[in-house]
């Protein structure tokens, strides 16, 4: 009896290990395969998808979405790519932008633009035209769907709390200064500070956004790492806000806590990092404290006001089959056809619609009406760091302690000084950078 | 066998200290399992659940199970490791009884070839392994994941020969006067003598296949067929992460390999008293 | 007596058959993808393109990196704690656990748990419990007036304590590979111990642990292997840092792989790790036959 039971439980197993079962597709649809990595957003996409194939009864969208974890999406893709293979329609990042259009793995964009009249009634040219410096290419190769910047986030009770005024677009970095100075307090007298006013955790987020807001470059025209006199002088003022003026504290202090849940907890009254964390803030925040947001201030070299910025973007298989279903499809999830409050709070959608309506500024959440600064980013001249290998030479993901990264982590946690650390990176990237910019 | 009381008290001592040790983690992930997101990693660091006996105290593994499907990825999950490990348990017995007893051509060899499958870390592997499976057309099916364990095991086939190395000779010069063919003094000599072997490789094959990411990862896009090491990379994207319920999935994911640890202890317990040397 | 001369009790092809399934799985499952990715450390691959073949330029590029030689050294730290704590510590458990105490099945499960906790998991938690300024044993040594040091982020401790986590994790493993090496000693010549009067102590070390050698021995070369794959909780708990400090063989391999998509750069740094950890076994195998019963 047992026996038979086991045999049993085994035929079971095996009948699922094997069974796939596909519907096939009916002779009259099409099939438009849609590839993103956010498995947060699962539940939007299906009802994007629902809200499409109602209106085109005639085509069927796949949604696959495999997690940027460990490398998978962009492994996946890129074996795809070689096997010319791709999703017509796939989500990728600025990062991979330069290296898959100099081979020829997006497909091109002009033709299917030039028939659209209204795009850029639609969507805002200058993202478009953003994009494709990034790509370095001289035809466009990609719609970007989410801008994502870097700001200045600020907990309002702390700075009430010591008098001081918030925050504003002409504070200089003097301003931010002495307020971080002020806002640096050990408030139980026992010698160790239980506020700082800032925290700089030295990724790239952090780290580019006051090279840029002082209209610093790093890479020169050559293609070398050569941080110009005004990057510099952004290096040494946000690393000497920790090992100077330790109105920060060291990112080893603070390795007990996920870099981003010092600000939620109170530990810091400043905070820079990209419009994501608009999202998680108010998930962790609540009610909790009131906070705001605004422009990383401009740098005393600063010329012009520049935002780091880069988009996501959508792009086309260059082997697509049905080129104009895609494209409609693309700009559809791209802004067309989505509202509001599908696109994650903190990040900038291309499409105007969106971004001019009411529901942007969502005034039922923190922080209420500094949305407003999201909706000016649109115009925005954003500018990066992009090459190729980027994420080789500024050390990002598994390699995030390695890198232009690891330089400012061994100066921020007083292992190195400026100059050795800046020193030994410069070599080290310029290796790589001598490597695929021959 | 331990006779002396206090002999008997120091190791009870010695065995919850460890155990305490080795489990406390687990703990707090399961308290973890029972708080919202945003008093996870509030500070001072709490150890008592927020949610725990209060209402919406099962969300969030209501949510895990019904939103984020986990209770098909458990099953996928458990589909792909129970076949592989049952595959082990009897090809590697067989291999190593070759190994161990008999002599060929070439034993040597394809015995370092083994060795060697199991010093490789599989990044190593990885990629050249995904393209053999795209032309075997295997990408998208539990193939990939089931058969290559499912017909060699090197880790197996390693201990069992260590096991039978163990066993006295002078049962297997009785089996053999006896007249018994090879695989009758496989299966009915040896293989007895190492039910604990048996159970061990199980929980180690099950495990091993249960908690393996990368492979799952690269050679199934299909949400259907997702297992839960997969599920449990969808509580975080680039932007943003959910640690409510990765904990809570997180707990959801081990207990299978607790059932299953537990179902195969019986068999480790069972000392092999019987099947000695006949006379 | 003796019945010296060679009894055939099986037939030419029953090795063969015993082995097949074993063979094609081999073949056709491993050593196609092995002999690729040996070949593949010879080009130079980013996946979206051919591979290109380059000869030996990418083992020149990584023996003149003086990083590689700190990840090198690294590999070999970590392999060296991994091995002497997972043996020791597993063999102790397995002993302990070898007793027909009451519940010592649930005991068994719980020194078992984190074999079976994912590496996620376990890193968030030590990092909460060694974290500083806010971390438990930094709590704790505050009390008593001790600063802690930085377990994680001191470029001198971090990897000795990456290693002592992964031990941790590791420990009940090795506790149940030595405990059914335990389980399948002769009962027999164990009990004409007893009976003989040796104490426990004797038992242990006269019969016991020479009994268990091969056991040993099987332990012993697996924890070597296990010891060059500790990627999951390093890129948990520290990915390579600060600077390198808990870099090893195997993160640069999937760092080079997975996040520079240098797939050819990656597999000659396999190749380097595999040729370490081979050389390992190879004097393994070779010293095996004085203290453990040869395989012939």
């Amino acid at each position: 009896m047992k026996k038979l039971f086991v045999i049993l439980i085994i035929a079971l197993v095996a009948f699922s290990a094997f069974a796939t079962g596909e519907k096939e597709a009916s002779s009259e649809q099409i099939t438009l395969e849609w590839w993103t990595w956010d498995a947060t957003m699962a539940d939007t996409n299906n009802a994007i998808i629902a809200a499409y194939e109602a209106e085109h009864p005639n085509v069927k969208i796949n949604n696959t979405i495999i997690t940027t974890d460990g490398g998978a999406y962009a492994t996946q893709l890129a074996i795809m790519a070689q096997q010319k293979n791709l999703p017509d329609v796939f989500t990728i990042s600025s990062g991979n932008l330069e290296d898959w259009a100099e081979i020829g793995y997006l497909r091109d964009l002009d033709d299917l633009i030039a028939k659209d009249k209204n795009i850029f009634n639609m969507f805002y040219k200058g993202m478009f035209d953003a994009v494709k410096e990034v790509a370095k290419t001289d035809y466009y190769c990609a719609i970007p769907f989410a801008y994502v910047s870097c700001d200045l986030f600020y907990n309002k009770d702390m700075f009430d709390a010591a008098g001081l005024e918030y925050p504003n677009e002409n504070w200089t970095w003097d301003d931010f200064l002495k307020a971080a100075k002020a806002l640096t307090i050990d408030k139980n007298g026992d010698g160790e500070i239980d506020q700082w006013g800032y925290y700089g955790y030295g990724r790239y987020a952090e780290v580019q956004a006051w090279v840029i807001a002082n209209n610093g470059t790093l890479i020169n025209d050559k293609m070398r790492f050569a941080p110009d006199a005004k990057a510099l002088e952004a290096f040494h003022f946000f690393t000497d806000l920790v090992i100077k003026y330790e109105v920060a504290p060291m990112p080893k202090d603070m390795s007990a806590m996920k870099y981003n849940n010092l600000f939620p907890n109170e530990v810091c009254a400043m905070f820079v990092d990209g419009g994501w964390q608009v999202n998680d803030f108010r998930t962790k925040i609540g009610d909790k404290f009131r906070w705001g947001v605004t422009r990383v201030p401009n740098g005393p070299s600063a010329t012009e006001t520049w935002t780091f910025g880069w988009p996501d973007s959508y792009v086309l298989s260059p082997t697509t089959k049905y080129p104009d279903q895609a494209w409609d499809f693309a700009k559809y999830v791209a802004g067309a056809g989505i509202s509001a409050d599908q696109v994650m709070g903190g990040k900038l959608s291309a499409y105007k619609a969106i971004v001019e309506s009411p529901e942007f500024v969502d005034m039922t959440q923190q922080p209420y009406g500094d949305m407003e600064l999201f909706r000016e980013h649109a115009n925005d001249k954003f500018v990066t760091t992009y090459t190729k290998s980027w994420s080789e030479w500024v050390g990002y993901g598994a390699s995030e302690t390695m890198g232009l990264n690891g330089a400012i982590d061994s100066i921020l946690n007083k292992e190195a000084t400026f100059d050795e650390a800046m020193a030994k990176a410069k070599d080290g990237i310029n290796k790589i950078l001598s490597r695929v910019y021959p | 066998m331990v006779k002396k009381k206090s002999s008997r008290y120091v190791i009870l001592v010695l065995i919850i200290l460890a155990s305490f040790v080795s489990v406390f983690p687990f703990l707090w992930m399961v308290s973890t399992s029972f708080m919202s997101e945003d008093v996870i990693f509030a500070l001072p660091v709490r150890i008592f659940p927020n949610k725990l006996f209060k209402a919406g105290m099962w969300d969030n593994y209501k949510t895990v199970i019904s939103k984020y499907s986990f209770g098909l990825y458990t099953w996928n999950s458990f589909v792909i490791s129970f076949l592989a490990a049952l595959g082990q348990i009897f090809v590697c017995p067989m291999a190593s009884f070759a190994f161990a007893k008999m002599r060929f051509r070439g034993r040597r060899w394809i015995y370092a070839l083994l060795l060697m499958t199991l010093m490789i870390p599989v990044q190593v592997i990885i990629i050249p392994e995904y393209y053999l499976m795209m032309k075997l057309g295997w990408i998208n099916s539990f193939l990939p994941l089931i058969v290559p364990s499912f017909l060699s095991g090197a880790l197996g086939t390693f201990m069992f020969i260590s096991v039978f190395e163990a066993i006295p000779s002078a049962m297997f010069d009785a089996a053999v006067i006896d007249g018994a063919s090879a695989y009758k003094i496989l299966w009915r000599v040896y293989f007895p003598q190492a039910t604990a072997s048996v159970a061990t490789l199980f929980i180690i094959a099950f495990m091993n296949n249960w908690n393996d990411l990368l492979r799952p990862l690269l050679y199934l896009n299909k949400a259907r067929l997702y297992t839960v090491t997969i599920g449990l990379t969808r509580f975080q994207s680039e932007y943003t992460s959910s640690w409510a319920l990765l904990l809570t999935a997180s707990v959801l994911s081990i207990l299978p390999l607790i059932i299953v640890y537990i179902f195969c202890q019986r068999y480790i317990i069972e000392n092999q008293m019987s099947a000695g040397v006949k006379g | 007596m003796a019945q010296k001369q060679k009894y055939k009790w099986h037939s030419w092809a029953t090795p063969w058959i015993l082995l097949f399934p074993t063979l094609v799985g081999l073949f056709v499952f491993r050593l196609i993808p092995i002999v690729s990715s040996f070949v593949l450390s010879f080009s130079d691959w980013n996946l979206i393109r051919d591979p290109v073949f380059n000869g030996f330029q990418n083992y020149r590029e990584l023996f003149s990196d003086p990083d590689f030689w700190k990840i090198f050294g690294n590999t070999l730290k970590i392999t060296l704690g991994y091995v002497a704590g997972s043996m020791v510590f597993g063999l102790l458990l397995a002993l302990l656990v070898n007793n027909k105490i009451k519940g010592m099945n649930f005991f068994r499960a719980a020194i078992y748990m984190p074999v079976i906790t994912s590496s996620v998991a376990v890193g968030i938690v030590w990092l909460r419990i060694l974290g500083p300024k806010y971390g438990i044993v930094d709590f704790i040594l505050k009390k008593i007036g001790v600063t802690a040091p930085y377990w994680l982020q001191d470029t001198n401790l971090a990897l000795w304590t990456v290693t002592f986590v992964q031990v941790w994790k590791m420990a009940g493993y090795y506790m149940i590979l030595f405990l059914a090496g335990l389980q399948s000693i002769n009962k027999d010549v164990l009990e004409a111990s007893v009976v003989d009067g040796a104490t426990p102590v004797q038992r242990l070390f006269r019969v016991t642990l020479p009994m268990l050698s091969p056991t040993t021995f099987f332990v012993f070369t697996v924890a070597i292997m296990d010891a060059f794959k500790n990627f999951e909780l390093i890129y948990a708990m520290t990915k390579g840092g600060p600077q390198n400090a808990t870099n090893t063989l195997v993160y640069s391999v999937y760092v080079n792989a997975f996040s520079y998509f240098r797939v050819g750069y990656a597999e000659t740094i396999a190749w380097v790790l595999m040729a370490v950890v081979g050389g390992l076994t190879i004097v393994n195998f070779y010293v095996k036959k004085y203290w453990a019963q040869p395989l012939d």
